[in-house]
């Protein structure tokens, strides 16, 4: 998804360092100031993390760190809020799996 | 519909399991576990309180809202333990 850089009213995007970083082991390029969700989504990755007990794919909902839901692994430490977390340098951010079920009957389930 | 992200509670089991039993939003949380995930109530709170507010018999006062249950922010082990960057 590209970024806006003509607005109507803020008026033309000032240019910005860019910042490398890397999810899921694959390198990412961000610019400076962005959080890891929007760098992500300026790459087009909307999936940050997997449910942990149904597997489904989930990302950004509040954007303003109320909701958890784009929570992250950032630089191995787990539960950063990627719409509030920005980006540095060669930062290792890794997204949440589904986690093993093994005691519940039946298996996975996957509506 | 979905009301409850973190533990992917549907309306429809909220609904139901409040026809079925009658019960207040804390009741409705325990069945359902709307309410108990990861961001500890933050979005589907509101809801909870709504849904097992109306068309309830026993008086206003009496229907206790869910509670803030600590730790407000969730929080690894590593931290609690001190663990600065845990």
């Amino acid at each position: 998804m590209d970024r806006i850089n003509h607005h109507p009213i803020l008026g033309e995007r000032p240019k910005k360092e860019a910042v490398t970083f890397t999810f899921d082991n694959t390198t990412y390029v961000g610019e400076e100031g962005d959080t890891v969700a929007v760098a992500l989504l300026s790459n087009d990755i909307r999936t940050l993390r997997h449910h942990e007990e149904s597997g489904s794919a989930r990302g950004i909902y509040c954007n303003i760190g109320h909701c958890f839901e784009c929570r992250v692994t950032v630089n191995d430490i787990e539960g950063c809020r990627a719409c509030l977390t920005v980006i540095e340098d060669n930062m290792k951010v890794e997204s949440g799996k589904r986690l093993p079920n093994p005691l519940k009957q039946g298996g996975s389930f996957d509506e | 519909m979905i009301l409850c992200r973190c533990e992917e509670v549907t309306y429809e089991t909220v609904r139901a399991t409040k026809e079925k039993y009658q019960c207040d939003a804390r009741e409705l949380k325990l069945r359902t576990r709307a309410g108990m995930g990861y961001c500890g109530g933050r979005v589907c709170r509101p809801l909870l309180d709504k849904i097992s507010q109306n068309k309830n018999e026993r008086l206003e006062s009496q229907v206790i809202p869910l509670k803030y249950q600590p730790p407000v922010r969730p929080i690894t082990f590593q931290r609690m333990q001190g663990d600065h960057h845990g």
